[in-house]
């Protein structure tokens, strides 16, 4: 028993590390990048779970104030690769209140020293806005040692 | 020989324009569906509001010749001017599917060939 805890202690050192980590999947359409990137971030699907997803993509005409309507082949193979990847433990994919990963318990609880003008600063615009602090997360990459907060 | 090479050449043009159109044809398509094009009515449709929270310019600014930031996300938006950005208006289908959502979003409804003819016919005088 004596010879585990090293290891046991090695597992909760890196769990953090773990959920740091939101790679975009490798397969993803090159229409997910076209379509829903060209207004914000391409979200990686593990973000959300598959309800909040399958909600969002059904509401394209209304998508959070703006029109992301798209033709109905190109909005069933998004939302396909979207359910396939979606978040599936309990954490990620509890539902997300109006859709808003920015609404997630994890999201406000990871976030919460961050201060009500910080995230109006022009450099930051929106909590959407996960490029502006977290430099790579473009790639999945959302460790904390690498978050750099724009001073304006 | 020569004459079946020239025919060759001759068909790629043929495929290549069913896929791709210069700015100046896709103006031409919105001017027959209505009248010839004013950029001065376009430039206007451009800057101003129209009942709803964002003019076009929100994102694109004024002049739309640069890279500009989405004014809720902050996602970085290409130029839109064709002299700046070659990749835009030389898509019909891409073309009609931003002027839908992007019609929707500024004027609460879809935009007239006319309208659209005048604010490409405006977006083509940007340098």
């Amino acid at each position: 028993m004596k010879n585990y805890f090293p290891l046991l202690f090695l597992a909760v050192l890196a769990m953090p590390v773990c959920a740091a980590k939101m790679t975009m999947p490798s397969d993803a359409p090159k229409s997910y990048e076209e379509e829903c990137a060209s207004c914000h971030m391409a979200y990686p699907p593990g973000l959300l779970g598959q309800k909040n997803w399958q909600s969002i993509m059904s509401g394209l005409d209304k998508h959070f104030g703006a029109d992301a309507s798209l033709d109905a082949k190109t909005q069933t193979e998004i939302t396909q690769w979207l359910i396939k990847n979606a978040a599936t433990r309990a954490k990620y994919s509890a539902f997300a209140p109006e859709n808003r990963i920015t609404k997630t318990t994890w999201f406000i609880r990871k976030h919460d020293e961050v201060r009500v003008d910080v995230w109006k600063r022009a450099g930051v615009k929106s909590p959407a806005n996960c490029s502006a602090c977290h430099a790579d997360a473009i790639k999945g990459d959302f460790e904390e040692d690498r978050v750099r907060i724009p001073a304006k | 020989m020569l004459k079946k090479a020239f025919l060759v050449l001759a068909m790629m043009g043929i495929v290549n324009a069913a896929f791709s159109a210069a700015p100046q044809e896709i103006l031409k398509g919105y001017e027959a569906q209505s009248s010839k094009a004013s950029s001065v009515r376009g430039e206007q449709i451009f800057n101003t509001k129209h009942g709803k929270e964002w003019s076009c310019a929100s994102c694109h600014e004024n002049p739309p010749n640069h890279d500009t930031k989405h004014i809720v996300t902050g996602k970085v938006i290409k130029p839109l001017s064709p002299n700046v950005n070659s990749e835009r208006f030389i898509d019909h289908v891409k073309v009609e599917k931003w002027f839908k959502r992007n019609c929707n979003d500024v004027l609460a409804r879809e935009c007239t060939a006319q309208e659209k003819a005048d604010v490409l016919a405006w977006l083509m005088t940007i340098k």
